[in-house]
């Protein structure tokens, strides 16, 4: 017993020597001598002792309370007298800084740059394209020749029976594999135009087109490299889905799911209760696109895929309708 | 596609959750966008007890009736002869949709608030008596008030919403589905088709395809005697869950083998037909048809029309005429079931605005082999639904459809998917999907798909089928190994994204605007004639008037970013936006696409603060930002120069070009007054316009090293009085060109007009910093290179030294 008491005292009187403010100084009272407290308990319990030791105890018990108590009155005083900081007459550290105006990049080329780095990181370069384009390389070389029923899956803004708005960054592929031969890895980052509007749809939208030729591309390697994209845009856990689809300039062709980054998976207004949200479109490149363009199909395979900005943008950070992208109001550009 | 789930089992009995079924379709390619319910109109619909009737007027029929729905008691006013007290009815109430798209509102009728409606069984789209109100206590005995009709009647069920994607035209239709699900889960197929025995019986019926190139196949088959009435509620149920409406049960059943075998059908009134004869043929320009729809459609040539011995009577593929249409009255039918071009049909269907379920399925592609067996299936359902004698069929077949053969590699498969498939098991695969196997082995294999798939022509397509069907997740996820490649394409993004730094770097923010802009918009800028900005690239189809054209030039939209902020009080702008601006070159030509740069300033120069001045941006902030800009970008031939043709929505006086290596790359100005009023801005606005190409290809960058200095520099200053006329740009030239070797480093400190300086003049002030580079100099030598300095200053711009 008495040798507990003996810890008892030590541990406290540590305490009470290296605790910063007076709130854990109170604590420490109450631990040890409080209702509840530890010393308390001590002496309360006195009763259960063999009638010998009890007044050894009790008087040995009570002497550490008062040296307790004593230490907690010094260090009390001590906290006390310890002086506020200095103050300068004159001099207000506490007023706001003198910080110049910030400028902002607008949310869309941000998570552009951030798609973009990821495949430059895996050895992808830039490849740009006109955003009037002509018929044949929007649709025709692309596999969609006129009245396909795939030109429905596009509604397009005409200037004349063969110039367009590019529907899609896709003709950059046409228009790469043109100039370059294989081996390709490019990225192609660009504006859209479809003659559609309303909260989920603007008339012009980005998008980033991607590109890779070489011997031997398998669906495997699209397997690795987009789920690996999708988990560094979003979240390392994320889950990632390939279902089959259809795009006339790749086949077997993939729309991409990634989880729901809104409710993970558990169904929710955004994803449409499925839990699943598509963010990217993909394929092999069909042999028909590498013939248009004089590459042996026999010889190379490649993967082609696309993605929409406005869309990540969105999932990214919360926005909810997406003609504020365009609206350009600065309440909206200064948070980004 | 909308998918009846009850209709799917019937032909491919799975024994599964229609989640478990939709998830296994969106895996394999039909990607199923939701799970309704086929019959909402049923389970909104309640059981409810009438409790008491006050008539409105008895003799016809109009009462207002209160019913005990279980909750609360509500009143509906009611037109049925069959009302009574206590009687046990269907009650509708507001929001329920109706079967016909229509939905029950609550409605003030005979001065009475009547909250929704009590139905009859033909109404809920139910088999039984249709003279009144549903008369629940009749028929069910255990009916319970607040039930709904769907669990009253056992009628409900699911509908799986299809999107089927262009390639698969052979899935716009219930069997399609089924054999997909067949695949899928190794269920057989129950769906039989018709007793084909039945319908052997062959007419001479006339048939003549003048066009064979547009039209394979017509078949045409004949029942007389018909009885034209509603269809049962199960077939109409069927046709409303799967989004259409039924009409007649003659035409119901042609819309119901359309949706259960994808193949079109159309009925005509025999009777109506001139000949009776039926001709394919193309139309010439501005013949006529008034279609199904009660529209007169003018015809261009080439159209393919379905006509009698006279006239046309149908659009090919996309619509029927109105004047052969089956109607009460028809007693004798003719059913068209005919296989067209697709590409025709989408040219006729686009040009006449006027796609159909019909349409739709023929310029994806129908079954080559499907006419014959969908006649007889939809005269089957004639015979049993309404009567009458089968008497023929004639199948004017031109272009009988031959099977293809494709060939393919299981290795180069394997190869390109990535995986290690056995041929047995795409052997597999392919037969579930009644593909029929020729030949099999790792190296080369055969195939002939079915007639419905129209769209497996090539190895890649068989890839697909395997890969799909293997199982996307199945496919192993492996990393690339790739060529490293030093050629690269050719793009300006790494340049601009600098510059869009830079800015950021300065305060601006980046707007990206619509590359659309309004005619008014570019008018506002009142550029003179001949500007080439004045050549926009018109849309053909735009989507409004004020997004009809392409913009020309960047500063527009910016003004309009501008005021549209301003309206909103966002009052302090430092906007830049860097994008394509487009000028016409004429049709079916690319237009001319550049890249160009807007900065625009307006507002306090500085964030509202306790630590700033209150001071509004000038010029000079923006000229700063430039100098910053080509500064930052290490380009050391910048220069502005005082423009000679200014632009019109700068402010007089106020512009100046930049220029780099003499070449003028954009400008700066205060925009005037008159453009400012016209876009509705109250602030100044400083702008400057950046051709962005012809700095990327001008511009000369080169970072080079000097040694820093080892003796130190002696500064004089020179204030000078000068006529207010001269431009502190002339002084600095000359400056320049006059330096004296020693001379380091100089620029402008100070200006100053107003006290002490004479009316018309100003105080300029010059610093000078001299220095040499191999000894420290001297007051003397200073004063030796300094004064001559000074005095060819004062003399060439007549100025006085300011004391």
């Amino acid at each position: 017993m008495q040798d507990r008491l003996g810890d008892i005292e030590k541990e406290a009187l540590k305490g009470i020597e290296d605790s910063k403010t007076k709130e854990e100084l109170e604590g420490l009272r109450v631990k040890y001598l409080g209702r509840k407290g530890i010393l308390t308990g001590v002496l309360k319990g006195l009763g259960n002792l063999p009638k010998e030791e009890r007044p050894k105890v009790g008087r040995l018990a009570n002497e550490i309370k008062a040296r307790i108590e004593r230490a907690l009155k010094e260090r009390l005083s001590g906290l006390s007298e310890q002086k506020g900081p200095r103050v300068i007459k004159g001099f207000d550290p506490t007023l706001p800084g003198r910080s110049l105006r910030l400028g902002h990049l607008h949310p869309i080329t941000k998570v552009m740059n951030d798609v973009c780095k990821i495949f430059e990181g895996l050895g992808f370069s830039v490849a740009q394209g006109p955003e009037i384009e002509l018929d044949f390389y929007n649709f025709e070389a692309l596999n969609i020749p006129p009245d396909h029923p795939a030109r429905d899956m596009q509604d397009t803004f005409y200037v004349d029976e063969k110039v367009l708005l590019r529907t899609h960054t896709s003709p950059i592929q046409v228009r790469t594999m043109e100039k370059m031969a294989p081996p390709i890895r490019i990225i192609a980052p660009g504006k859209v135009y479809r003659c559609d509007s309303d909260v989920t749809h603007t008339p012009m939208f980005h998008q980033v087109e991607g590109l890779m030729v070489d011997k031997d591309v398998s669906f495997s390697h699209l397997k690795a490299i987009l789920t690996y994209f999708a988990q560094e845009i979003f979240e390392k856990d994320t889950k990632v889905r390939f279902r089959p689809s259809f795009f006339p300039f790749t086949e077997p062709s993939a729309e991409i799911d990634i989880q729901c980054v809104i409710c993970k998976g558990e169904g929710c207004r955004v994803c449409s209760q499925t839990g699943w949200l598509e963010v990217l479109g993909a394929g092999l490149v069909h042999p028909q696109v590498f013939r248009h363009v004089n590459i042996d199909p026999q010889k190379y395979s490649g993967f082609a895929f696309g993605l929409g900005i406005e869309r990540i943008a969105m999932l990214k950070y919360g926005i909810n309708d997406i003609r504020l992208f365009y609206d350009n109001d600065f309440r909206f550009l200064s948070q980004f | 596609m909308l998918v009846p789930y009850y209709w799917l089992k019937e032909i491919v009995p799975v024994e599964k959750d229609i989640e478990e079924v939709a998830e296994a379709l969106t895996l394999t390619g039909l990607e199923v966008e939701g799970i309704e319910s086929a019959f909402p109109w049923l389970d909104d619909a309640r059981v409810i007890r009438i409790g008491k009737i006050k008539w409105i007027d008895r003799e016809k029929y109009i009462s207002l009736c209160t019913l005990e729905t279980g909750k609360e008691e509500v009143q509906v006013v009611c037109g049925a002869p069959n009302v009574k007290e206590g009687m046990l009815s269907a009650f509708c109430p507001p929001g329920t949709v109706m079967p016909d798209g229509k939905e029950v509102k609550e409605a003030t009728l005979y001065g009475a608030t009547s909250s929704g409606m009590l139905a009859s069984q033909m109404e809920l789209l139910l088999e039984g008596e249709s003279s009144g109100i549903f008369d629940i206590s009749a028929s069910f005995k255990d009916a319970k008030i607040g039930q709904s009709i769907s669990e009253l009647t056992g009628i409900s069920d699911m509908v799986l919403e299809i999107g089927v994607t262009p390639n698969r035209p052979d899935c716009l239709s219930i069997l399609g589905v089924a054999r997909e699900t067949s695949a899928i889960f190794s269920v057989p197929i129950v769906f039989k088709g018709p007793n084909a025995e039945g319908f052997k019986k062959e007419t001479d019926f006339p048939i003549e395809i003048r066009d064979p190139e547009l039209c394979g196949r017509y078949v045409g088959a004949i029942v007389k005697g018909v009885k034209v009435g509603p269809s049962p509620g199960w077939l109409q149920r069927r046709l409303v869950a799967s989004g259409v409406r039924p009409i007649n049960n003659i035409v119901d059943i042609t819309n119901y083998v359309l949706l259960e075998l994808g193949q079109p059908l159309h009925a005509f009134d025999l009777n109506t037909l001139k000949g009776p004869k039926i001709v394919v043929r193309t139309a010439s320009e501005g013949e006529k048809v008034v279609t199904l729809d009660g529209k007169e459609r003018s015809l261009h040539e080439g159209m393919l029309l379905i006509c009698d011995e006279k006239r046309p009577v149908a659009v090919a593929g996309v619509m029927g005429g109105l004047e052969t249409e089956v109607t009460e009255k028809t007693t004798d039918i003719l059913i068209e079931s005919a296989l067209f071009t697709p590409f025709s049909i989408r040219r006729t269907a686009k040009a006449l605005k006027l796609p159909t379920e019909a349409s739709y399925r023929f310029e994806r592609g129908v079954d080559p082999e499907g006419q014959k067996l969908a006649a007889i299936r939809a005269c089957e359902l004639v015979l049993e639904l309404s009567g009458g004698n089968f008497l023929g069929i004639k199948d004017e077949n031109p272009v009988p459809y031959r099977p293809s053969k494709v060939s393919f590699s299981p290795k180069r498969v394997n190869t390109l998917l990535g995986t290690d498939i056995s041929s047995k098991r795409m052997s597999e695969i392919l037969k579930a999907l009644q593909f029929e196997m020729i030949e099999v082995s790792e190296d080369k294999a055969i195939t002939i798909p079915p007639s419905f798939r129209q769209d497996v022509k090539n190895e890649e397509d068989i890839l697909e089928e395997v890969a799909r069907c293997y199982g996307f997740s199945k496919i192993p996820t492996s990393s690339p190994s790739a060529t490293l490649i030093v050629e690269r394409p050719f793009s300006q993004k790494a340049f601009f994204d600098e510059i869009k730094n830079i800015l950021l770097g300065q305060g601006l923010t980046e707007i990206i605007s619509y590359s659309f802009m309004s005619p008014r918009e570019l008018s506002h800028l009142g550029l003179r004639e001949g500007d080439e900005r004045l050549k926009p690239v018109r849309l053909k189809n735009p989507l409004a008037e004020d997004q009809s054209i392409m913009r020309t030039n960047l500063i527009a939209p910016m003004l309009s970013t501008i005021s549209r902020n301003q309206r909103r009080r966002n009052l302090d702008l430092s906007l830049f936006e860097i994008g394509a601006v487009f000028i016409s070159r004429g049709e079916g030509v690319l237009p001319e696409e550049t890249t160009r740069c807007a900065i625009a300033i307006t507002g306090s120069r500085f964030p509202l603060s306790w630590a700033w001045p209150n001071e509004k941006v000038d010029f000079f902030d923006l000229k700063g930002i430039i100098q910053n800009l080509f500064r930052m970008l290490n380009c050391r031939s910048l220069l502005f120069e005082v423009s000679e043709r200014p632009e019109t929505y700068f402010e007089e006086g106020t512009q100046l070009d930049i220029k780099l290596n003499g070449k003028t790359v954009g400008n700066l100005g205060l925009i005037s007054k008159r453009v400012l009023n016209a876009f509705d801005i109250e602030d100044k606005v400083f702008l400057s316009d950046i051709d962005m190409e012809n700095v990327f290809d001008t511009l000369d960058r080169s970072i080079e090293f000097k040694p820093l200095d080892k003796f130190p520099s002696i500064e004089r200053d020179l204030a000078v009085i000068l006529d207010d006329s001269i431009r502190a740009q002339e002084c600095l030239d000359f400056i320049e060109k006059n330096a004296p070797d020693l001379l380091t480093n100089f620029f402008i400190f100070d200006v100053y007009r107003g006290k002490q300086v004479p009316k018309g003049k100003k105080s300029m002030a010059f610093r000078f910093i001299y220095r040499a580079k191999d000894h420290t100099l001297s007051e003397e030598e200073v004063q030796r290179v300094h004064e001559p300095l000074s005095r060819a200053i004062l003399d060439e711009f007549k100025g006085e030294l300011r004391s």
